[in-house]
């Protein structure tokens, strides 16, 4: 995905612009560039790199001029190199152009536009659209007129921001599924992917829907349908995420921020109202069939909700990941399906939840960013509160989530009669102990990681070993493990381990090992049971257990001590635990811990 | 905005060589261990530098003067009780600094690979309020360990905490306080941890979390440990254009060699490795990564260095073995002396500081030999003996006896 910003105003705003892109770069980092209308024409910047690596190369603060857009990239069409970065122009650079998605008809588009003497300089398929817009302007002789006439002629998914040298007091920007946004300023207006581009300088926003374009000025804006060219009342909303928050502050990292700061995000998910709760776990519960869907992380956590549901309503609700879920699914109008997603842009899960919601089915979804496209198709929509999260890599999401499927699966039970409502209380009892239970542990047991954490980040090759529930906890870890620090980590299920896997065990292996509390003491057997298949083998084992234990045994060779808790939040500690193992070892690799290489914050492509 | 170094303390776990010297005053890397501070406030244009001395403070006086010579500023604070702990030290400066401004106060013997200060400036460009680096430990149970709360406020501190509360982020000695703390010092009776710890009550302590690598030097085998975590840092070699290379010379990886140096055919350098200014290097010397010349040394043939720091003016005779060691000024060591630099039975070496033995929890150690030593030809020197400044051994021994 990438992230587009516009800002037009009274003042020079060369240097909000360029912050502006600044805080998108977690959207896509690979290239930026800049287009400003100084009054005597547009002009461009752009260059590959990180955003502070384009300022150092191009001066893009130093550009000058009232109004303007910007573009950070993350590559689907065409390589990354200074011609396919955006900001685009026409021919004779009378149009700039940004977007964000994909235009699936461009290649036709352009062959014609070649056809016809136009020049393009990029590989991509967002240049056809400064083109068309010379094409349909000379024609038309109206920008706005031409500006429509080009949206219908783009197919695909995107939202794009547009200046000319004709109209030197607005900026036209348009939305078709990719996440839009505009930000209402005392001087200025501002155009954004998401609240990030311009939560520093207002918080005050309007959410365009998809469909609608939008005429900004310095003190104005209309948002119009693309179809009729209709007005549309809008109403504005008021983002309440402090500014202090999109921040890194005195954190070496947003990862470690955001780590810092699952505490509050569970107050913030058990602040969730009971009655969204209730309203879903009821839909659920009247379903035939719901299925649990996420993709990468959220697969993850979905997994940990089915065996929520599992544990506290003895039923079944298979998770599956969503790139997969069209091959597997049944689904008609007796289904549910709910859908996970921090950003609620997921590719991969909107077109299973589209696919879904054609059959007939009910949806769900937990999402963290207000307005994402997956709210708009949802019957359902909680959103978790967790305020932004900028790491790529997610952490205080995925818990906030937990948090609230456990939250659903009880209320589930408690819809269907298998549990009743003071059973229901003690789980979130339970839940409410998390957040200082978890600080405390970030105090305590910090060091003590970071020192494992540095022994140990010459291992390649590790093992991620849980059952039951902390199985999910496995998984999530490992892939933690994999995304942060680069470093190849399996997780498996422990009675998984001797049918195949156990073949390779040996004193060069290393495995950790989620050991359930004491108090769950079939698990907790079981589980030891797989550490003694490790240690017969002479393989090495990091054990993630729970202070009640007795250790007398030197089944370990390393373990990392969490405080006691109920069953219910010590998947969460342990997986609180890994994260921040993951992430010292990162830094013992001096990996780039916020923005990993090949990932993006949210993948809006197939 | 100002800074202020505490450089006055004894530091007398360092042995032997803060008998001679104050802390700061240490060679790390080629250069004072003040310097280095001093280096990196300077990259972040801090150069308005108050320093406290205390413990033979005319070494440090005599050596940087005005600051001038460092490219900065320095103004000296007396501490008339060097015992008399930092707390007393931050106070006797309060009229080099001005009400309603704050101010950077540094640990003088606390060092950081990159730039801490930076980053801390960076913590305090956000809050705009006092803020104290931390950072991550294997030993913290030496320091302050803070409690933090999401929003980045120390929460407690708790000096030198027992074993179960073990593992907390700890004091990095880097802050940035406001005037107003040298009041709150007062009132806390000139206890540094009390002050600090009455901010962190009151919310008024921003953590800024430092991730790079960091070391206190408590012990002399700190010394070794800072020093490679300095010359880790090392990109590229340079060789200053007078130094005279006799042919035949190898060189690899980053190296500085200084002014006036001469080194002998047959010499092989493996850097990361530092030769200070008009030093002689004789010829067949191997010259192994981490090893730190200091100026106006001799170097034998045939002589082997590893992991070897030289404050200077030291002379090592022929076909001798220095490793994992740490040579004070002035020392004379005779030919063919050999330091023991393992532990016996593969088990990390030991060493007496003070009354104490000290486990170091290295492997590899060889001896910590004070400021004008002599030690004589065909000695073996014993794994993690510490020899006092001025102490003459006969030839021909195996020290200690």
């Amino acid at each position: 995905m990438c992230g587009i910003s516009g800002i037009i105003g009274s003042k020079n705003i060369s240097g909000q612009l360029l912050n502006s892109i600044r805080n998108l770069e977690y959207r896509g980092y690979d290239s930026c560039g800049m287009a400003l209308n100084n009054g005597k024409g547009i002009s461009v910047k752009k260059n590959v790199g990180f955003v502070d690596d384009v300022e150092r190369k191009e001066g893009l603060s130093r550009m000058g001029g009232k109004m303007g857009i910007a573009h950070t990239r993350w590559a689907t069409h065409g390589s990354v190199s200074q011609a396919n970065t955006h900001p685009h122009l026409s021919c004779r650079g009378d149009f700039a152009c940004v977007h964000n998605g994909i235009i699936s008809n461009y290649r036709a588009l352009r062959e014609s536009l070649q056809k016809e003497g136009h020049k393009f300089l990029s590989e991509t398929d967002t240049e056809v659209i400064p083109h068309l817009m010379e094409k349909n302007f000379e024609s038309l002789k109206d920008v706005e007129k031409a500006f429509v006439a080009t949206l219908r002629q783009l197919e695909g998914t995107f939202a794009i921001a547009m200046i000319s040298i004709y109209e030197q007091d607005r900026i036209y920007c348009a939305k078709f599924e990719s996440p839009l946004i505009l930000g209402l300023g005392k001087d200025a207006n501002y155009i954004g992917s998401d609240f990030n581009a311009f939560i520093e300088y207002t918080k005050t926003a309007v959410i365009l829907d998809s469909g609608e374009y939008a005429i900004v000025t310095g003190d104005s804006f209309t948002v119009k349908e693309s179809l009729g060219m209709e007005p549309v009342e809008k109403e504005t909303i008021n983002i309440s995420w402090d500014v202090e928050m999109s921040k890194k502050g005195g954190y070496p990292h947003y990862m470690l921020k955001e780590i810092y700061e699952q505490p509050q995000a569970i107050v913030n998910a058990m602040g969730v109202d009971r009655e969204k709760i209730r309203e879903i776990a009821e839909a659920m519960a009247r379903s035939e069939r719901t299925y649990l869907l996420g993709v990468g992380t959220t697969f993850y956590v979905a997994k940990y909700g089915q065996y929520c549901f599992s544990d506290i309503s003895g039923c079944f609700l298979p998770s599956i990941s969503s790139d997969e879920f069209t091959n597997l699914a049944e689904v008609d109008e007796k289904t549910t399906v709910l859908a996970l997603s921090q950003s609620g842009e997921t590719y991969d899960t909107l077109s299973a939840v589209r696919f879904a919601k054609e059959r007939g089915a009910k949806i769900a979804v937990v999402v963290n960013v207000i307005g994402s496209s997956l709210s708009r198709l949802a019957d359902y929509t909680v959103l978790q509160g967790s305020g932004p999260e900028i790491c790529v890599i997610s952490t205080k999401a995925a818990v906030s989530q937990m948090v609230i499927l456990t939250r659903l699966a009880a209320e589930f039970a408690c819809a269907r009669g298998k549990i009743n409502e003071s059973q229901r209380d003690e789980i979130e009892k339970n839940l409410l102990q998390l957040p200082e239970t978890i600080q405390r542990m970030l105090n305590e047991k910090s060091g003590f990681i970071h020192t494992l954490a540095h022994k140990y980040s010459h291992i390649k090759n590790w093992l991620y070993l849980g059952r039951g529930i902390y199985y999910p906890v496995a998984l999530e870890s490992a892939l933690k493990m994999k995304e942060v620090s680069y470093v190849h980590a399996e997780g498996m299920p422990g009675g998984f381990l001797k049918h195949g896997t156990i073949a390779m065990i040996d004193s060069e292996h290393y495995a950790v090992v989620f050991v359930p509390p004491k108090e769950d003491k079939k698990l907790f057997d079981l589980t030891m049971g797989s550490i003694e298949e490790i240690k017969a083998r002479k393989g090495f084992v990091l054990g993630f257990y729970f202070n009640s234990l007795d250790m007398n045994n030197d089944l370990f060779d390393e373990r990392i001590t969490l405080p006691s808790i109920n069953a219910v939040s010590a998947p969460f500690l342990q997986l609180v635990a890994a994260q921040l193992f993951a992430y010292f070892t990162a830094t013992a690799l001096k990996r780039n811990i916020d923005k990993p290489r090949s990932l993006a914050k949210s993948v809006t492509v197939a | 905005m100002k800074a202020l170094i505490l450089a006055a303390g004894e530091g007398r776990d360092v042995v032997p060589f803060t008998s001679t010297r104050p802390k700061p005053m240490i060679r790390i890397a080629g250069r004072y261990l003040l310097e280095h501070t001093i280096q990196k406030l300077n990259e972040c244009g801090i150069n308005d530098v108050n320093i406290v001395v205390g413990h033979m403070q005319n070494k440090v006086i005599d050596t940087f003067q005005g600051g001038g010579d460092f490219g900065t500023n320095i103004h000296y604070v007396r501490q008339q009780d060097a015992r008399a702990g930092i707390g007393q030290a931050v106070s006797e400066a309060k009229d080099r600094f001005i009400p309603g401004e704050y101010f950077m106060l540094i640990y003088g013997d606390v060092l950081a690979s990159q730039n801490i200060f930076r980053h801390t400036l960076q913590a305090f460009g956000v809050s705009r309020s006092a803020v104290a680096s931390v950072n991550l430990t294997p030993s913290p149970e030496m320091f302050g360990n803070v409690y933090l709360d999401p929003r980045m406020k120390i929460t407690r501190i708790i000096e030198k905490p027992l074993k179960e509360h073990r593992g907390n982020y700890v004091l990095s000695g880097v802050f940035i306080l406001p005037y107003s703390f040298f009041s709150v010092l007062e009132e806390a009776g000139n206890s540094m941890e009390l002050a600090l710890s009455q901010m962190a009550g009151k919310n008024q302590l921003n953590a800024s979390i430092w991730e790079g690598g960091w070391i206190d030097v408590a012990y002399p085998w700190d010394i070794l440990n800072a020093n490679q975590l300095l010359m880790n840092e090392w990109e590229k070699a340079v060789i200053d254009k007078t130094v005279a290379l006799k042919g035949n010379v190898t060189i690899e990886g980053p190296v500085i060699i200084e002014e006036g140096v001469e080194i002998r055919s047959g010499t092989i350098i493996q850097g990361p490795a530092f030769i200070g200014r008009n030093s002689f290097i004789g010829n067949n010397v191997l010259i192994r990564n981490f090893t730190a010349v200091g100026p106006e040394s001799t170097i034998g043939y045939g002589v082997e260095l590893k992991n070897c720091i030289m404050f200077g003016r030291s002379t090592v005779g022929r076909l001798s073995f220095i490793g994992d060691s740490v040579i004070g000024t002035g020392v004379d060591i005779g030919s063919g002396t050999m330091t023991i630099n393992r532990g016996e039975l593969g088990k990390s070496v030991k060493t007496r500081v003070h009354e104490a033995v000290i486990d170091t929890g290295l492997k590899k150690l060889g001896a910590f030999v004070g400021d004008d030593v002599i030690i004589g030809a065909g000695n073996t020197i014993i794994a993690g003996t510490v020899i006092n400044a001025g102490v003459s051994i006969p030839h021909n021994h195996s020290y200690p006896m």
